[in-house]
């Protein structure tokens, strides 16, 4: 049995590609599509690694990101940032948030499943 | 000076016999003599002869006699003169005298306007001064003894302010009583109806004693008395008169003295009776007595002459020194004349220039007091504020120059007597001032306070500058600064909005793109089942172009960015051998895919280095995949080099080349040279304007050397401690 991965994102057909490739690759898959319900979950899953959506309904993704590094349950899970903020200082506010990595959008289907699985690794 | 007669006729009474005597004598001597020396060589010397007795006078017989008659007639008779009297008033002599009519004039005093018309000889004949004389029990001894007393002074005469000013000089209250003749004034001495009276000496030494009076030490205005020739002395008579009286002044025996005697003491000798000189003359039997007489007599005339002597004496050397003194202050009086012209001149000079400096100066110059009354104001002033000086000056500034109130709302009447109060506060200071015509100005003012030796304020010294134009000009200068402020403002919100508006495109464009590519891969992938060949191409093509799209979308973000100054480079320590191989990597499948030689030589010392890892290896990216893109066949090489501070990374390809016309446009934003080829190439044309912006925020450059059709060398400079832009 592979790894338990929680994909914290809104965009239904983003939730659907990536959630597609990770099980393609025999992950065990959980989805959350805001801010809150994502660190719910975490919580009740303790997952092996988070995939998180920085632009999110209810609370954005660097607050996540705050908010599981603060809690000892939740503070070693690796978390790696996808989004498509691809602004100055995106990828220094993910990092400095708590995230482990970072995945700029679009995935590349050819790249993403190496990408993911060097933080797993990590672990 | 017709007083004197009478009394000089009194005395003559008792030399008659003796004149009558000596009369015969002459009149034989003429009748024998006369006529032969008449026709000599003898000069005729015609003498003026006026009445002022003893000095010289009219006898009752009619023959001129006196003190000068008998020393003239001495000196005559040697020089074989041959006297001619020509008898007159005093005034008419002298008119003589100057038209050359008579020769010489007795008892002439020296004046300068008598210089000018006649000529004197240098010994002086007699000195004359005035004196006082009083009762011998009056007590009157100096001039000090005068004061209070009644003085018996002749009326109008020189005399009178003479001894009115003479006394005053010695601070005393004398009260005179103005006489018409010496004669009444000894009169009213002797009655005690004056305490003294004031003759020329010569009438008080010949009669003062028959009036009980005694001469007091009251001597003023004394001077010498000459005989005086025609002008330039045609006669040649001077000379010899200096001689004889030279002569006859040094033995008290002469006949000089003997004259002086005989004219002013001799009323001593005729006291003895009349008759006994008769007897005596007459009978000569009386010779023993009259021999002892004489000699007691002969003892008093030499006593007497010797005072005299020694008076005239003290007489000339008083004139002497005094005139010695005055000739010293005269001088030191023309010095300081001159001294004083000299300093008034400096000092005209000095006022005109520092005058013409206050008036003409471009600056407003004023004065005013404590209270703020204007005292002094400068032509320049006077005309900026177009106000006349008669109009301003005395008026209070407040009102006049100062307004009450500033535009901007400053009282400035408190700002006036701040100023008088605290000098240094307002030592320079600007405000606001008004014109005659109600013109707002602007003047810059250095106020400085004047004060006397005690330390008081006397007044304000104001010099200001007219900064009207400069305070428009700094007033328009803040509205344009404020305007500028309000642009930047509005700039900067501007560039937020951009930049907002660019984050949000970025996610809103990358969000489909994210399905488009994802999904398209994972068909590609056969995730979602088998394709056929057909499916197979097409899905390529969807794929392709939503790559294209994104590369695009990125550079137009990244030109953004960059040209927004927002694009801000990192820098750290990073493996630039690591990242060149990664990147080596990653296009080796696009060489691979168009069958061309893909190498690289990386040298040895190249390791880690200080700069952007992503943005450098974003430009060797980008240049590889260039040079892949236009080499069709041949090769690609990169190599690796360390130059001092820097890495030097070149890409050279055997591709088509530039055009060397194109060179200058390479590196523009969305230019892609044409190939000249049928050929167009992928590609958003903003990859080397990126590439060449890039490497200058790192601190490098990007450089090219390129033959057309046969190749390009695209070298990547980059410092290997690249700073923090």
């Amino acid at each position: 049995m592979k790894e338990n991965i929680l994909v914290i994102e809104d965009n239904e057909q983003n939730l659907y590609l990536v959630k597609f490739i990770l099980e393609k690759n025999g992950y065990q898959v959980h989805v959350a599509t805001d801010g809150q319900a994502g660190i719910e979950k975490a919580n009740d899953l303790k997952p092996d690694l988070i995939l998180l959506d920085i632009q999110l309904p209810v609370m954005d993704g660097y607050a996540v990101a705050k908010n599981l590094r603060a809690n000892p349950l939740t503070a070693k899970i690796p978390i790696v940032a996808v989004t498509s903020h691809a602004m100055v200082g995106d990828r220094d506010k993910a990092i400095s948030s708590g995230c482990n990595g970072y995945i700029e959008k679009p995935i590349n289907p050819d790249t993403f499943i190496s990408e993911v699985e060097l933080h797993l690794i990590k672990k | 000076m017709a007083i004197d007669e009478e009394t000089v006729d009194r005395q003559n009474e008792a030399t008659l016999t003796g004149q009558l005597l000596r009369s015969f004598l002459i009149l034989l001597m003429i009748l024998f003599f006369g006529t032969g020396f008449a026709q000599a060589e003898s000069q005729v010397v015609r003498v003026g002869v006026y009445e002022n007795a003893p000095k010289v006078f009219m006898s009752e017989s009619g023959k001129p006699s006196g003190i000068f008659i008998d020393i003239i007639e001495y000196i005559a008779k040697r020089e074989d003169w041959d006297l001619e009297y020509v008898p007159g008033t005093w005034a008419q002599g002298l008119d003589r005298l100057a038209r050359g009519e008579i020769d010489l004039m007795p008892d002439v005093a020296i004046t300068a306007d008598r210089e000018k018309k006649f000529s004197f000889h240098k010994i002086q004949v007699l000195s004359s001064w005035f004196q006082a004389y009083a009762r011998k029990d009056s007590g009157i001894r100096s001039i000090l003894d005068l004061n209070g007393k009644r003085i018996a002074i002749l009326e109008q005469s020189v005399q009178q302010e003479a001894f009115t000013r003479f006394s005053e000089g010695f601070g005393l209250r004398i009260k005179p009583v103005p006489v018409a003749d010496y004669k009444t004034m000894f009169e009213m001495a002797a009655r005690g109806d004056v305490d003294a009276a004031v003759t020329n000496q010569f009438y008080g030494a010949m009669h003062a004693r028959q009036y009980g009076l005694v001469d007091t030490a009251v001597v003023f205005e004394p001077s010498a008395l000459f005989f005086a020739a025609s002008k330039n002395d045609p006669k040649q008579l001077l000379e010899a008169i200096d001689r004889h009286l030279s002569v006859l002044k040094k033995d008290t025996h002469s006949p000089y003295y003997n004259s002086l005697r005989r004219w002013t003491s001799e009323k001593v000798r005729f006291k003895v009776p009349l008759w006994l000189q008769i007897l005596a003359l007459i009978a000569g039997v009386a010779l023993l007595m009259s021999l002892a007489g004489s000699l007691v007599l002969k003892r008093q005339v030499n006593a007497r002459t010797r005072e005299l002597w020694q008076i005239n004496q003290e007489m000339e050397q008083r004139i002497i020194e005094r005139t010695e003194k005055l000739e010293q202050a005269n001088q030191k009086l023309l010095s300081e004349i001159e001294e004083r012209a000299k300093t008034q001149k400096a000092l005209f000079i000095s006022e005109t220039m520092y005058r013409d400096l206050v008036e003409s100066a471009n600056s407003v110059i004023l004065r005013w007091t404590a209270e703020g009354k204007i005292t002094f104001i400068n032509k320049f002033a006077q005309q900026f504020f177009g106000f006349s000086e008669e109009e301003i000056i005395g008026q209070n500034i407040i009102g006049t120059i100062v307004p009450e109130v500033e535009t901007s709302g400053r009282d400035l009447t408190s700002l006036v007597y701040n100023v008088a109060k605290d000098p240094k506060a307002y030592e320079g200071h600007v405000n606001e001032n008004i014109k005659k015509n109600g013109q707002r100005v602007w003047v810059a003012w250095t106020n400085k306070h004047l004060m006397d030796e005690s330390g008081q304020l006397v007044e304000i010294l104001s010099i200001g500058i007219d900064i009207t134009k400069l305070v428009e000009a700094e007033k328009e200068l803040r509205d344009t600064m404020a305007q500028l402020d309000k642009a930047k403002v509005r700039a900067e919100s501007a560039d937020r909005l951009k930049s907002a508006f660019l984050a949000t495109m970025s996610h809103e464009l990358r969000t489909p793109l994210n399905s488009i590519i994802g999904f398209t891969g994972i068909l590609l992938q056969r995730l979602g089942g088998p394709l056929n060949e057909e499916q197979e191409k097409q899905l390529g093509m969807v794929y392709n172009s939503s790559r294209h799209l994104l590369d695009l979308i990125n550079d137009v973000l990244d030109i953004s960015k960059i040209e927004a100054g927002q694009l801000n480079v990192v820098s750290e320590p990073f493996d630039l051998r690591e990242s060149i191989e990664k990147v080596m990597k990653s296009s080796q499948p696009l060489a691979d895919k168009k069958g061309i030689e893909f190498s690289s030589t990386i040298a040895p010392e190249i390791g880690v280095i200080t700069s952007d890892r992503r943005r450098v290896e974003q430009i060797l990216l980008n240049l590889i995949s260039n040079a892949i893109k236009f080499t069709e066949e041949g090769y690609v090489r990169l190599r690796g080099e360390v130059r001092g501070n820097d890495i030097v990374i070149d890409v050279r390809d055997s591709g088509i080349g530039i055009k060397q016309e194109d060179m200058g446009i390479l590196f523009n934003a969305f230019q892609q040279i044409e190939s000249g080829t049928t050929r167009k190439y992928d590609g958003t044309g903003l990859g080397l304007s990126i590439c060449k912006k890039l490497a200058h925020l790192l601190g490098g450059e990007i450089r090219v050397e390129s033959e057309w059709g046969k190749g390009s060398t695209f070298s990547f400079i980059l410092p290997k401690e690249g700073e923090k832009v």
